[in-house]
């Protein structure tokens, strides 16, 4: 042991230190030529609005005096936080008189901090649907200035606190919406703020707007003839309810002819097998975006897929979307018929390829309606 | 012998509840988890998916046999030599030339042949796996692009037409349906945070950062459904930040991308510019 000496020590340092370099040559390694902070170009020449600090200035620049600066915040809830670290909080000093409701300003502060660290992402600062991780999302996240909900499966103007917070407990499946598993107190706070969030004299500031729970589930008439029903629902979706005109037709051009009792050589809409993209009334960047009915085979929807979820679903319509309100314009029967053949076809076909691709294909080859 | 009875009585401390309980505690809790495989890495699922379950088990089996070689160096002297009547605590060696030398040997050799073994095959792999990304004309390369966000993983595909950017381009939120035995190669950033898109069971995991553009692939040898995480905390939801990886055998995938690049052109909206979020292929 003696006989070795530090300069056989410094050589083995030598030895180790070129052994890692060998290895960071630039020209075969792709890595190191990844671009870095490139701007990325979209298809039609606009740029994508990379995410930087002018942000929060240009939002906070619209309206003076509404976001106050505090980086502790932003270090000790550890929510939201710009490239800065800065954290956009302010303390509500009025309360709010939201539909006949008071709303206490330690309430809205307490629900404002909760909706900026959880909700403001995607639904913006302010509410208006538009925050950084919404960028090009399609459907748009909701406005809480438009006051228009999709799924909470009311029939009045406006979902009651329930409705909502039964929303956002289930979240939105196939979306960025999640299933928040936060505190009751936490989400009715958070439900108080948004709200509050409502133009003057529109929304939960009309005292003129009806505000409604969920629709009843009736007792369903077909819980022991499941057979029945669903024929009987593929006669109403087919039939009565032309359901086919926006989401797809899940019959032949010939089948469609002898249920709606149309006379030899009727048409029907091209593509009668895939859905038909229509217009909606959310907005995003003050422009009306378009909504795609799902294919029952194929997408996932949004509300629930059981029997009680889809007659609700159905029942209640989608606000401001082509989906109109069934309850009332078809017997409670035919609703629940209809909630089991969507059902069936979830079950049979979504998510089983060979299935699926079969039954379709089969549609699609015998007619003319591809 | 006599090393064993100087011992003995140093056994008596594993009685005591201070040191045992949590000793106890470790051992059947480290075993529990290993009689799970939820807990375990899994099997591999991608071609290159062995080279990393080889480096981990290499790791691991170093890692313990050093372990617990300096654990039983220290443990016997701090035993032997206790405080006892007697005994007057001293240095008697450790202190000459020849002792300092032979500390740093031992420290070197202990570096080459552990970290420097395992620094060479990891710069091997990293060149020859995780850097390769292929050729992106390839017809056989499948091109993905993924714009993370909070708290979901947006991928687009380029639909049959094979061009980013256009109607049939197939948009997914959360799911990836990718082909058997051919390379998937892909593009990421992020609209928001830093997110980390983690295929476990494919040995794939890379950053995604804002405002640039990382690139990863992988080449699935294996049918099924796998999962997709996020492996960068990115707010309160990342826990929730997760999806499903399908992969699917040429037959059936050429089926499937033709269908959902169909469907994807039905739901195109040319006048809806600020939906378009597709970029030029970067290499």
């Amino acid at each position: 042991m003696r006989g070795i000496s530090w300069q056989g020590l410094a050589v083995a340092f030598g030895a180790l230190g070129l052994l890692t370099s060998l290895q960071t040559s630039d020209d075969d390694n792709p890595h190191a030529r990844a671009p870095r902070g490139v701007s990325l170009v979209v298809t039609e020449g606009a740029y994508l609005r990379a995410p930087g600090a002018d942000w929060f200035a240009e939002r906070a620049k619209a309206e003076p005096g509404r976001f106050t600066h505090d980086a502790t915040l932003a270090g000790g809830i550890g929510g939201w936080v710009d490239a800065k670290g800065e954290y956009w909080f302010v303390e509500m000093e009025e309360g709010e008189w939201v539909y006949n409701q008071w709303a206490s300003p330690e309430r809205l502060t307490a629900g404002r901090r909760d909706f900026v660290q959880f909700c403001s992402s995607c639904h913006g600062l302010e509410g208006d649907g538009y925050g950084r991780s919404a960028q090009h999302l399609r459907p748009t996240p909701r406005s809480f200035q438009q006051n228009k909900f999709k799924f909470t499966k009311v029939i009045a103007d406006l979902p009651s606190d329930e409705a909502l917070l039964a929303v956002i407990r289930r979240g939105l499946a196939g979306t960025p919406m999640l299933p928040w598993d936060l505190s009751d107190v936490q989400l009715l706070d958070i439900i108080q703020y948004i709200k509050s969030l409502s133009p003057e004299e529109s929304g939960w500031r009309d005292v003129y707007s009806q505000v409604g729970d969920a629709i009843e589930v009736t007792e369903d008439p077909w819980v022991d003839i499941k057979e029945r029903a669903i024929v009987r629902g593929r006669e109403v979706y087919h039939g009565a309810a032309s359901c086919h005109l926006c989401h797809p037709g899940y019959v032949t051009n010939e089948e469609l002819r002898v249920i709606r009792k149309d006379p030899e050589g009727t048409t029907y809409r091209e593509n009668l097998t895939y859905p038909a993209l229509k217009d909606s009334e959310y907005e995003v960047l003050g422009r009306a975006t378009k909504v795609m009915p799902p294919d029952f085979t194929w997408h996932q929807l949004r509300a629930g897929i059981t029997t009680a979820d889809l007659f609700q679903t159905i029942a209640s319509g989608i606000k401001g979307t082509a989906m109109p309100q069934w309850k009332g314009a078809l017997p409670d029967e035919d609703l629940w018929a209809l909630a089991h053949y969507v059902e069936d076809l979830i079950v049979s076909y979504k998510d089983q390829r060979p299935e699926r691709s079969a039954f379709m294909g089969g549609l699609r080859t015998s007619g003319d309606n591809r | 012998m006599s090393m064993l009875k100087t011992l003995l009585p140093s056994f008596a401390l594993l009685r005591s509840r201070w040191l045992g309980c949590p000793l106890a505690l470790m051992l059947t809790s480290t075993w529990a988890l290993a009689q799970d495989k939820r807990w375990g890495p899994g099997e591999p699922a991608s071609d290159y998916g062995d080279r990393f379950y080889d480096l981990f088990w290499l790791i691991t089996i170093l890692v313990s046999v050093a372990f617990a070689l300096v654990v039983v160096l220290l443990v016997i002297p701090v035993l032997r030599d206790r405080a006892r009547p007697g005994h007057r605590a001293s240095f008697d060696h450790g202190k000459s030339l020849h002792d300092k030398r032979l500390t740093a040997i031992i420290s070197i050799v202990t570096f080459i042949v552990l970290d420097a073994w395992v620094l060479v095959i990891a710069m091997k792999d990293l060149r020859e796996a995780y850097w390769a990304i292929p050729d992106a004309k390839d017809p056989q390369t499948y091109r993905v692009e993924v714009l993370a966000q909070q708290w979901a993983w947006n991928f687009r595909a380029t639909g049959v037409d094979g061009e980013f950017g256009t109607a049939d381009d197939i948009l997914t939120i959360n799911e990836l349906v990718v082909p058997l035995n051919r390379p998937v190669s892909f593009n990421m950033t992020s609209k928001d945070v830093i997110h980390a898109l983690f295929l476990p069971e494919m040995r794939l995991k890379r950053d995604v950062n804002p405002g640039a553009i990382n690139e990863a692939w992988f080449k699935p040898i294996k049918e099924g459904d796998f999962t997709i995480l996020c492996a960068e905390l990115c707010g309160f939801a990342h826990y929730q930040m997760y999806g499903k990886l399908v992969v699917l055998e040429q037959g059936q995938f050429n089926e499937w991308e033709a269908e959902a690049s169909r469907l994807a052109s039905t739901a195109f909206d040319a006048d809806d510019t600020e939906a378009h979020w597709a970029w030029d292929w970067q290499e």
